[in-house]
């Protein structure tokens, strides 16, 4: 079995004290989703079979254009995964992320966030596991304390 | 997450979920000599500290490694470590202003 295999799916969970619709609010609001990941600006009505648009913060580049699968707000979104930003990882088959947000006790959420279907894509695989945990990391700041995490070490 | 990590069966099964993530609990005990319970009580841990995330895909509970809360850590203690030689920078700063 190799590496790449072993990659097509990635499983990230983490605790956020706050509510479902914050949390889902920090995804899909286009200022705060910024402040989590790596600047990015998104344009999306986050309707089912439309697109959701990634642009790089100077809107110059453009580094995703997923398409929405699920919508069901503030529980669960799930969209294609296909990174623009790099010749040879746009070349490979579409992925699938999906966020799931289950609030618990205490005034905390548990959030899922599953990269799968990557069997075709091992070169997005290796490049997006470094990244999830830190743009997770951030969205957690973002929030319980409305503050970005600041620029990758 | 310390005592979780402390165990070497449950390190073991770490390394186990690193090289093949995704795993069921039959294909785990097949690699590991250990009985069925024993590797469920060590999955139960380490799913209790948050290192290992469980999912249903399909039929099969498949468990995955989860690198958030060694993400987390590493940024507790690489914080903590950068704030102390940014203070001893700038106590050196200090020093070396004031003999001047």
């Amino acid at each position: 079995m190799t590496v790449e295999t072993a990659l097509a799916t990635q499983v990230y969970q983490l605790y956020i004290k706050g509510t479902p619709e914050r949390i889902w609010e920090a995804i899909t609001t286009p200022e705060l989703h910024a402040k989590f990941f790596f600047g990015a600006q998104i344009e999306s009505t986050f309707e089912v079979g439309t697109h959701m648009l990634s642009w790089s913060p100077d809107h110059e580049q453009i580094w995703a254009d997923n398409v929405i699968e699920e919508c069901e707000p503030p529980r669960k979104l799930v969209h294609s995964w296909r990174s623009l930003y790099d010749e040879e990882l746009a070349a490979e088959a579409d992925s699938r992320v999906s966020w799931e947000i289950e609030p618990q006790d205490g005034g905390y959420c548990k959030l899922t966030v599953i990269h799968d279907r990557l069997e075709g894509a091992p070169k997005t695989a290796k490049n997006v596991s470094g990244g999830w945990t830190f743009i997770l990391s951030g969205l957690k700041t973002v929030v319980e304390t409305g503050e970005s995490l600041g620029p990758r070490p | 997450m310390f005592k979780a990590l402390a165990d070497p069966s449950r390190r073991l099964l770490l390394d186990r979920l690193f090289e093949r993530d995704g795993q069921a609990l039959i294909e785990l005990e097949e690699e590991l000599e250990m009985t069925r319970f024993g590797v469920m009580k060590h999955l139960h841990v380490l799913e209790d500290a948050g290192l290992v995330v469980s999912l249903k895909r399909g039929r099969k509970k498949l468990h995955y490694l989860n690198p958030v809360p060694i993400r987390q850590l590493y940024e507790r203690w690489m914080d903590k470590y950068r704030e102390r030689e940014v203070s001893a920078l700038l106590d050196m700063k200090k020093g070396v202003e004031a003999s001047a």
